[in-house]
């Protein structure tokens, strides 16, 4: 019995102790004690101009996907309005009220679909790692909410993601996360295929002739953003493409059309928001600090 | 040996009725049925490297949900049931007291099994948490109390209390005034687990952010290897080694010494997950030197488990069980000689990120416990059902598939990891990185099948000899050959 106490006293807890304080609480105490963690709408609160983006390529997924999303306006939007409108200090914080959403949701996304065994986010000053991926990560860069657990990864099947944010375009994300052999031939990323829905989308084709005329790209189908889910809703959506389309583009207004498509739900909007933030903030950012 | 036989005749006679072997055999059931499930989910993902995976665009069956179904099944599935099922049979005998109590047994079996259903329904749709090995849904929304599933943390926690108390039980009331070595590395195994296990799935979640959260990530995965399946692997083997070849343990200074060093050495190793991070060098160090420092002491516990063997040699040959023991320590030797050279920040700046590591957790997770794991078994099961071997020919399939599978793997992924390493040095372009490991993962698709194929041997043979015709099983025959071949 004596030797049973010895043994859980100081084998079972004693030494368990000891390494937790050496190995755990000392760390602590001189990295992450010294400034409390940032809270996600603390991150979120630069608002990547790619999540705007987002909003106006998909905007019935981002409608669905963050509520208030009617207050927030694109650049578009806002064109005319004046510098004080309070409309403009409404859509500013429900641009970041959204944008907190995004990183929280496209963070449980990431940690669900475990993205973080196979992807890093973890520069080390070592290995050529800063040249091909970007600055080195501090302690500061992780003493926020998002990186509770952290999501340093331990395996690069795929490349670090840590400066990921603004690096590549919306479109290029959804393609690959659609098909990610479609961007990069030979990936052996999995496809996120339910990631997607299918719906119906107004696609504009120009006429040949006169984008040889005009000198335009080889591609001469292209889609006007927003995916809706019924046929009905893409059609009411074309005759407002119409209508805004101006008299001289005629020959092109001809050939709108509406085609079966499909596009990110809103999961994949929110993963797609958490990614292009990535590297984008960094402590500096907080308030009170000097910029 | 006549009289050597009929004093063991008298032990087992004696201690027989301490002994439920109804648990024993269910915890190793479905150890087995987790290893298969487990090892399935391997193989599947495996096909992933190599553009087959036949899953894909089904959410739930991808594979990031997937990978997490592999390491877990093997942790909490395999392993936990395995650890369960011997601690059944070698407590019992070494303390002379009956467990605290079947009732509780059968009920922790069947918690324990829920558990995991739970776990792995979790996992597939999506509630893991972002804490490699304690993947195992907290049932909370990340670092918030929003419940979104089956708090699974909270109930493995509740589930390694029982144990104790089933396990506790019995070390405490034993009927030996002194204490065997075995039953050390057992109590401290189980307390470890409790302590590790909540310090992993509360810390990193709720309370500790960033660099110092993956301070504790590193702990925790240390600690469930190193003071849960580590303890229990080493405390059945000074059990079962002695018992099977009928001699003492060489030295008892020298179990004593791997014993506290184990303890002392082995938690302060968590932050080597993580060197060349942002975890404050002086940490980092630490841990560096203390994982040597393991090195040191792996060498008294092989060397004393060596000098036991010394002079029986021929069982490695006559001996099934001892075989799988003695491979698994030869292989614990190599991991651990393996990582005091890769922890140096010279080695890990190449080999990080790479399939190196994998090569290193599969070698020690299936090559040193696994196999003691499938060891213990096949000297058990004969003696849990009462009936001979269906085909002991099948054991030695089970044994080379699963030894030439495992070393296939093993320097296929080492080669693998170091070519992954100096490209990523190199700065290649990363499709001409993935291109170059195509051979690599083709390889070790090609030796994770055979290993499937030396789990599938030995579950039809524990399946036919539990249920075939009654052939009885009598020890004396081992004893005269010296074992259970
Ligand atoms: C099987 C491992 C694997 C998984 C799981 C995985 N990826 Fe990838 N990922 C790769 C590989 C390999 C590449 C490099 C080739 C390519 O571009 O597709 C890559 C590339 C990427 C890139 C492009 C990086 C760049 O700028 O070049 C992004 C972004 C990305 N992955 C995001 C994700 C996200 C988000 C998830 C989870 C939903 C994920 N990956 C899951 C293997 C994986
Ligand atoms: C059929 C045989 C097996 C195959 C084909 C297989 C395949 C794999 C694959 C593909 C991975 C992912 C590696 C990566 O992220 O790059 C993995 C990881 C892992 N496997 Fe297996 N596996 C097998 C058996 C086992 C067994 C029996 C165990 C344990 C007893 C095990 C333990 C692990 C562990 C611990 C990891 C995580 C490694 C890490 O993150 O570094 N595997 N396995």
């Amino acid at each position: 019995m004596d030797r049973f106490t010895s043994i859980l006293l100081a084998a079972g807890l004693g030494c368990f102790a000891l390494a937790f304080v050496l190995s755990g609480v000392y760390p602590w105490l001189i990295t992450d004690a010294r400034e409390p963690e940032a809270t996600i709408a603390e991150v979120a609160r630069r608002v990547t101009p790619e999540f705007k983006q987002l909003k106006e390529a998909y905007p019935v997924a981002f409608a669905a996907a963050f509520p208030g999303a009617d207050e927030c306006l694109t650049d578009k939007d806002l064109a005319g309005v004046p510098l004080d409108d309070p409309r403009r200090a409404r859509s500013e914080d429900a641009w970041r009220a959204a944008h907190t959403i995004a990183l929280r949701d496209g963070r449980d996304a990431y940690v669900a679909e475990a993205c973080w065994h196979c992807h890093s986010q973890y520069v080390r000053p070592v290995a050529n790692e800063a040249q091909r991926f970007g600055r080195v990560r501090s302690a500061a860069d992780d003493n926020n909410a998002l990186q509770r657990p952290v999501l340093w990864g331990t395996r690069r099947v795929g490349p670090d993601l840590t400066h990921e944010g603004g690096r590549r375009s919306n479109d290029w994300h959804v393609a690959h996360l659609r098909d990610p052999a479609s961007t990069s031939p030979g990936s052996i990323m999995p496809r996120y295929t339910w990631y997607f829905r299918d719906g119906w989308q107004v696609w504009r084709t120009i006429d040949p002739e006169l984008a040889e005329r005009e000198g335009l790209a080889p591609t001469t189908r292209y889609p006007i953003p927003g995916v809706y889910a019924t046929e009905a809703e893409a059609r009411s959506a074309l005759e407002r493409v119409r209508a805004e389309t101006p008299e001289n583009l005629h020959a092109e207004r001809d050939r709108l059309e509406v085609a079966p498509s499909s596009g990110p739900n809103e999961t994949a909007l929110a993963l797609l928001a958490y990614l292009q933030w990535l590297g984008t903030w960094d402590a500096s950012q907080r308030e009170g600090v000097p910029q | 040996m006549t009289s050597t036989a009929t004093q063991l005749e008298a032990a087992h006679a004696g201690s027989a009725d301490l002994v439920d072997k109804g648990l024993v055999k269910w915890h190793l059931v479905m150890a087995m049925f987790f290893m298969l499930t487990a090892m399935t989910w391997g193989l599947l993902i495996s096909l992933q490297f190599l553009h087959a995976y036949p899953f894909e665009g089904i959410s739930f069956l991808s594979y990031g949900r997937v990978r997490l179904l592999h390491t877990n099944e093997i942790a909490y599935g395999f392993l936990v049931n395995g650890f369960i099922g011997c601690l059944y049979y070698a407590i019992p005998r070494m303390t002379g007291r009956a467990v605290a109590s079947s009732k509780l047994g059968w009920l922790i079996l069947f918690v324990w099994q829920f558990i995991l259903v739970a776990m792995s329904v979790g996992q597939l749709l999506g509630f893991a948490q972002a804490v490699e090995w304690g993947e195992t849904p907290t049932g909370f929304r990340p670092g918030t109390f929003d419940l979104n599933y089956i708090p699974v943390d909270f109930l493995i926690e509740i589930g390694a209390v029982l144990v104790a108390i089933q396990f506790l039980t019995p070390i405490v009331r034993s009927v030996h005034k002194r204490q065997y070595v075995s039953l050390w590395y057992l109590t401290a195994g189980i307390v470890w687990l409790i302590l590790t296990y909540v310090m992993g799935n509360t810390l990193p979640e709720w309370t500790l952010p960033g660099s110092s959260g993956a301070a504790t990530v590193g702990l925790f995965i240390h600690d469930l290897v190193g003071l849960f399946v580590t303890p229990m692997g080493w405390g059945l083997m000074y059990f079962f080694v002695p018992v099977i070849l009928r001699r003492p343990v060489w030295s008892h200074a020298l179990s004593v010494i791997g014993f506290w060093a184990l303890a002392f050495f082995y938690p302060l190793n968590g932050v080597h997950h993580f060197l060349l991070s942002s975890i404050p060098m002086s940490v980092q160090y630490g841990a560096v030197i203390s994982t040597m420092a393991v090195e040191i002491v792996v060498t008294t516990v092989i060397v004393n488990f060596f000098g036991t063997m010394w002079g029986s040699g021929d069982a490695l040959r006559t001996n099934l069980p001892i075989r799988w023991f003695y491979t698994g320590m030869v292989g614990y030797f190599i991991t651990c000689l393996q990582c005091m050279f890769h922890t140096t920040l010279t080695m890990q700046e190449l080999i990080h990120f790479t399939d190196w590591v994998p090569g290193h957790a599969h070698l020690v997770m299936l090559g040193v416990f696994s196999f003691w794991i499938f060891g213990m078994t096949t000297w058990l099961w004969p003696r849990l059902t009462g009936n001979e071997w269906y085909s002991r020919r099948l054991n030695h399939w089970h044994y080379w598939l699963s030894v030439i599978g495992l070393l296939t793997m093993f320097v296929d992924l080492l080669a693998g990891g170091l070519v992954h390493g100096f490209m990523l040095n190199a700065l290649s372009d990363w499709m001409e990185i993935v291109r170059a490991m195509h051979g690599f993962w083709a390889v070790r698709t090609f030796a994770g099948a055979m290993i499937l194929a030396g789990q599938l041997c030995f579950a039809w043979n524990l399946w036919k000899t539990w249920t075939g015709p009654k052939r009885p099983y009598d020890y004396r025959v081992d004893l005269a050959t010296a074992g259970g071949v």
